[in-house]
C-alpha cells in the first residue's frame, strides 16, 4: 500500500483526498478518516504527503518495485 | 439511474481542459486579459498533471555565451528533433515567450534561482551547453494554481471531460462528469483549449504495474481523441516514447543524474555509451534508451548509472534535487538501500507512451504558430500537441495558447447555441457502463491493449505487425462496448481505457505511413531500418466522414533562424 497514513497523526482534514491526482485516497466522512481505496492506481508522486498538514503520510514501496 | 444525475450548465469565454502546467499557464494568460475562464480538471488544480509532485528542471537559453542564444537553441532543437519539430512554431511557442515566462516564474513565487540569486545549470540530453536550469519546483503547481485563483478562475475539480461540443463548423464547449458524484457538466465556451498531456498506460509496463508510469497515469490521450473525433488534424502520433528509469520505479530523474555527471555502466563495469553515440552519457534521450536496450540484448545487463565518482557536494546537490523532480525518489532509494555516493543505481527502460520524440516537441493535436488546431475554436497546449513538450515549452506555449484563445473569443459576439438533443444523446452514452452488470472490467481491456501495442507496435514494428495490431484493436473496440463500471471512479477508468484504445489505433495508422526508422526505438521499422531525409517531416492524420486520412508534411531545416 504506497501511501501509508498514520491514523494517530491524521487530523481528519481530508486534504489528501482532494489533492491525490489519481483519485486513490477517498475520505470517509462518517468515520472522519481517509482510506487508500485504489492502491494499485497510485503513481507514487508524493502529492498527498507534500500537502498533509500533520506529516501523517509515509510512502511505502511494494517489494514488486524494490527488487 | 440517469434521472438521478444532476446537471450543471456553465458559460465561459475560455474553457481549459486539463489544469496541468500548460493548462494552468493558459488560464493565467486568459485571466490576465480579463476573460472568463473555466478549468475542468480530473484532480485538483494544486496537484495535477505531470508535475503534480514537483519538477527540478527548466530548459532555457540566457544569452551568456554563443551556445546560450536563441539561434543556438533553435539549431540544437533542429538537430535532436529533426523531422518532428517545426522551427517556426518552436520560435513562436517558446523563444518569443521565454523572457516573459522567466519573469512570471519569479512573480508567482516559484523562483528558478538558487538562494544566492544565481542559476544552477546542467547539461544533458544532447545539449550544446548547460541549458537545464536546476531548481526547486516542488511547489510550482500550487503556485500556478494560487495565481489563477487570485485572478478569478473557476475550477471544476474531479471532472472528466469526455466529449467536445461541435456545431459542424467550430468547437463550442465540452461535456463531462464528476468522478465522485456523477454530476453531468455542460460547459459552453467561445474558445476551448485542450491540455490533457500525453498517453500513458498504452504499452506493457516492464514492472507489470500499469500505473507505475514515468508521466502521469491520469494522462490517457483525452485531448488527442476528442480533437480527432471533431476532425482536427494530429501529427507525430507514430512515436512511442521510452526513457531510462530506476529499476522497478518509473520515476523522473535521468537528466538530473546524467546532467550531474552520472555514467552508464554495464554488468562488467564498462562505460558503454560512447560506443553508441559520440556524446556518450550526454546523448539525446532516444539514443540513451536504444543503447540500454541493445546492451541488455547483448547480454551485458544489468545496466547501472554510476555516480560514485562525483564529489561530496555534487552528491549532496543530487540527493536534494532528485526529490524536487520526483518527490518520492529519495524514499525509493533509501528503501532499496542505495547510497548514490557508494552504489551504482540499477536502471531499466521504461514503459512506452504516446508522447513527443524529443524534449522539445510533442505528439498530438497539430497546432499552428497561434496554437490553434485545424478546427475553429479549438486550441492545444502542452504535451497533447505536436509542437510542445517538457516544462519549458509547456510554460511558454501554454501561456501563448491562453492569449490566442482570448483573441479568438473576443471576435465572437455571442455564445454559440448548442443542440440540446445531441447533448442528451452523448449524456446517455457516457453513463452506459454503469448499467452493464455482467460486463468487462476496464483492467482486462487495458491489459489487452498494452500487450497488443507492445507486441506489434512497440520497439520493433513492420507493416505486417502494425496491420495485425490495427485488426486486433478494432476487434477489441467491440469488446470495449461491454465495459462496466460500478461507480463513477470506475466510470472514469472506463472512459480512459476507451481513449487509450483510440490512441493505440491512431498510432498504428500513423506508423504505417512512416516507411523509415526515426529516433531509434521510438519508431523502429524492421522493414525500413534506415532514417531517410525525404521523411524529414510530420505524418498528419485526421478523420473525415468516418474515414482516416493521412498526409506527409515536409519540414524545412534549411533556414533555422
Amino acid at each position: 500500500m504506497p501511501p501509508f497514513i498514520d491514523m494517530n497523526k491524521c487530523s481528519g482534514c481530508s486534504i489528501c483526498d482532494r489533492v491525490c491526482p489519481l483519485d486513490v485516497i477517498h475520505f470517509d466522512h462518517e468515520k472522519k478518516s481517509p482510506i487508500v481505496k485504489y492502491p494499485d492506481e497510485c503513481w507514487h508522486c508524493g502529492s498527498c504527503r507534500l500537502e498533509c498538514p500533520t506529516a501523517a503520510i509515509k510512502i511505502m514501496f511494494s517489494p514488486e518495485m524494490i527488487y | 439511474m440517469l434521472s438521478q444525475i444532476r446537471e450543471h450548465i456553465f458559460e465561459t469565454d475560455v474553457l481549459v481542459v486539463g489544469g496541468g502546467l500548460a493548462g494552468n499557464n493558459a488560464a493565467i494568460a486568459a485571466l490576465e486579459r480579463k476573460a472568463k475562464v473555466i478549468i475542468a480538471e480530473k484532480a485538483s488544480l494544486e496537484r495535477c498533471g505531470a508535475i503534480a509532485g514537483g519538477v527540478d528542471h527548466f530548459m532555457a537559453y540566457l544569452n551568456t555565451a554563443p551556445w546560450d542564444t536563441r539561434e543556438a537553441y533553435l539549431e540544437y532543437v533542429a538537430k535532436i528533433a529533426r523531422g518532428a519539430i517545426n522551427i517556426k512554431i518552436q520560435d513562436a511557442v517558446f523563444c518569443r515567450e521565454l523572457e516573459d515566462a522567466l519573469e512570471r516564474m519569479e512573480r508567482i513565487g516559484c523562483t528558478l534561482k538558487q538562494s544566492d540569486g544565481t542559476y544552477f545549470r546542467t547539461r544533458a540530453l544532447g545539449q550544446p551547453g548547460p541549458y537545464f536550469i536546476n531548481f526547486n519546483g516542488k511547489n510550482l503547481k500550487p503556485a500556478l494554481a494560487r495565481e489563477a485563483k487570485r485572478l478569478g478562475v473557476k475550477v471544476i475539480e474531479k471532472c472528466m471531460i469526455t466529449d467536445l461540443l461541435f456545431d459542424g463548423d467550430k468547437v463550442i464547449g465540452a461535456l463531462g462528469f464528476n468522478i465522485r458524484t456523477g454530476d453531468f457538466y455542460i460547459i459552453k465556451s467561445k474558445a476551448t483549449i485542450l491540455a490533457t498531456g500525453c498517453t500513458t498506460r498504452l504499452f506493457q509496463n516492464p514492472t507489470g504495474l500499469p500505473f507505475n508510469t514515468w508521466q502521469c497515469p491520469a494522462d490517457t490521450g483525452g485531448a488527442q481523441v476528442m480533437a480527432f473525433k471533431v476532425g482536427a488534424k494530429l501529427a507525430n502520433m507514430e512515436y512511442m516514447r521510452i526513457t531510462v528509469v530506476p529499476k522497478g520505479f518509473s520515476a523522473a530523474g535521468l537528466n538530473a543524474l546524467t546532467g550531474m555527471g552520472g555514467r552508464f555502466i554495464n554488468a562488467r563495469g564498462e562505460e558503454f555509451m560512447k560506443r553508441y553515440h559520440p556524446m556518450g552519457d550526454k546523448a539525446p534521450r532516444s539514443a540513451l534508451v536504444e543503447a540500454v536496450i541493445k546492451e541488455i540484448q547483448k547480454g551485458n545487463g544489468p545496466i547501472y548509472i554510476d555516480c560514485t565518482h562525483l564529489s561530496k557536494s555534487e552528491i549532496d546537490h543530487l540527493n536534494k534535487t532528485l526529490g524536487y523532480d520526483k518527490d518520492t525518489l529519495p524514499d525509493f532509494l533509501q528503501q532499496k538501500g542505495i547510497d548514490l555516493s557508494k552504489d551504482p543505481l540499477e536502471v531499466m527502460y521504461s514503459e512506452g507512451m504516446q508522447a513527443g520524440p524529443a524534449e522539445v516537441c510533442g505528439s498530438g493535436i497539430m497546432i499552428d504558430e497561434d496554437t490553434s488546431s485545424s478546427v475553429k475554436g479549438l486550441f492545444g497546449a502542452g504535451d497533447c500537441t505536436d509542437q510542445m513538450r517538457c516544462v519549458h515549452v509547456c510554460t511558454t506555449g501554454g501561456y501563448l495558447a491562453g492569449k490566442k484563445a482570448v483573441e479568438y473569443a473576443q471576435g465572437l459576439s455571442y455564445l454559440p447555441k448548442n443542440d440540446v438533443k445531441e447533448i442528451q444523446k452523448i449524456k446517455s452514452s457516457i453513463y452506459v457502463p454503469l448499467t452493464k452488470k455482467d460486463g468487462i472490467p476496464f483492467q482486462i481491456i487495458e491489459n489487452t491493449i498494452r500487450r497488443i501495442m507492445w507486441d506489434y507496435a512497440g520497439p520493433v514494428r513492420n507493416e505486417k505487425s502494425l496491420k495485425v495490431a490495427i485488426q486486433k484493436l478494432e476487434m477489441l473496440s467491440e469488446e470495449a462496448e461491454k465495459l462496466k463500471a460500478k461507480d463513477f471512479h470506475e466510470l472514469m477508468r472506463v472512459h480512459e481505457a476507451k481513449q487509450i484504445l483510440e490512441v493505440g489505433k491512431i498510432m498504428c495508422h500513423a506508423s504505417l505511413e512512416r516507411k523509415e526508422t526515426r529516433f531509434g526505438v521510438f519508431h523502429f521499422r524492421s522493414d525500413y531500418p534506415e532514417t531517410r531525409e525525404e521523411f524529414e517531416g510530420e505524418i498528419v492524420i485526421w478523420q473525415e466522414n468516418g474515414k482516416i486520412k493521412k498526409e506527409f508534411k515536409k519540414l524545412d531545416y534549411t533556414k533555422i533562424i
